[in-house]
């Protein structure tokens, strides 16, 4: 009785397999009528060659694949190592650093006030030695992460600048500390 | 009707009403469209038209020349989750 059982079975299971295999026929045909009716009103519509170019331009327009060029065959960081003169102060600057340079030798921009400010401060500390490092400042204030960076930022905060926002800032806050004893 | 093809002609009603067979239709499209079957098959199609004539090009044509090639053309993988998934289908919902 059990080797019969088995045997129904495996009659059912490859008569199972063999109805899966049959959709999947159907199926696949499905997948193919469905692209040639597409390809077929595509083709009497006259659409189906529209995305063909010619030769000549395809070659034209192939991708690049070289090292130091984009995908267009342009040279992509030539602008890296060149240099401008500055209009101002007549000096050779790199071009990422030439935008900045320019803010604040010409004293516009955000930055070039508050330097400014400083330079005016340190001025009336450190009369003439400061004034005539002015110029050296300039390259210290031109390296975002370097030293004297470092320096300009401690200086900043024992700064009792008349000028900068801050000391209004801190005036305020004196006046309520007083409020609570 | 032999019980086999009663068997037969409930399972694809079942398929068909209850949504499963549209289910595994785009299923297959999107598979072979990912595969690049589509593509491939079309790259032929260009060739038949070609061949025949752009005028003169029926759907038959093409499909007694797209059809084979494209039966062929379906990658194992495909065929194997398309597979699982409709016997997955007939364990469920075929009565014997």
């Amino acid at each position: 009785m059990k080797m019969e059982e088995v045997s129904m079975s495996s009659l059912d299971n490859s008569k199972l397999e063999g109805l899966a295999q049959d959709i999947l026929s159907d199926l696949v045909e499905d997948a193919c009528l469905g692209l040639c009716f597409e390809v077929h009103r595509a083709v009497k519509q006259g659409y189906f060659f529209l995305d063909d170019t010619d030769q000549e331009s395809m070659r034209d327009f192939e991708i690049v694949d070289q090292p130091g060029l984009d995908v267009f065959g342009q040279v992509y960081n030539q602008w890296k190592n060149k240099e401008c003169v500055c209009p101002n102060c007549s000096r050779s600057i790199a071009a990422s650093r030439f935008a900045p340079h320019l803010e604040k030798c010409l004293g516009m921009g955000r930055n070039s006030s508050r330097i400014a400010n400083r330079r005016i401060v340190t001025g009336n500390n450190t009369n003439n030695k400061s004034e005539s490092d002015q110029e050296d400042n300039d390259d210290v204030n031109d390296n975002d992460w370097s030293y004297g960076a470092e320096k300009k930022a401690k200086k900043r905060k024992s700064d009792k600048n008349p000028n900068s926002p801050r000391r209004s800032k801190s005036f305020k806050h004196k006046s309520t500390c007083c409020l609570f004893p | 009707m032999s019980k086999d093809s009663q068997m037969r002609v409930a399972i694809n009603q079942k398929l068909i009403e209850m949504g499963e067979r549209e289910r595994l239709k785009e299923l297959l499209r999107a598979k072979l469209v990912e595969c690049g079957w589509k593509d491939q098959l079309k790259a032929h199609c260009k060739d038949v038209i070609k061949e025949k004539g752009l005028e003169h090009v029926t759907v038959e044509d093409l499909v007694t020349e797209v059809t084979p090639k494209g039966r062929a053309l379906v990658p194992d993988s495909v065929k194997k989750e398309l597979l699982q998934r409709i016997r997955a289908f007939l364990a469920q919902h075929a009565t014997l």
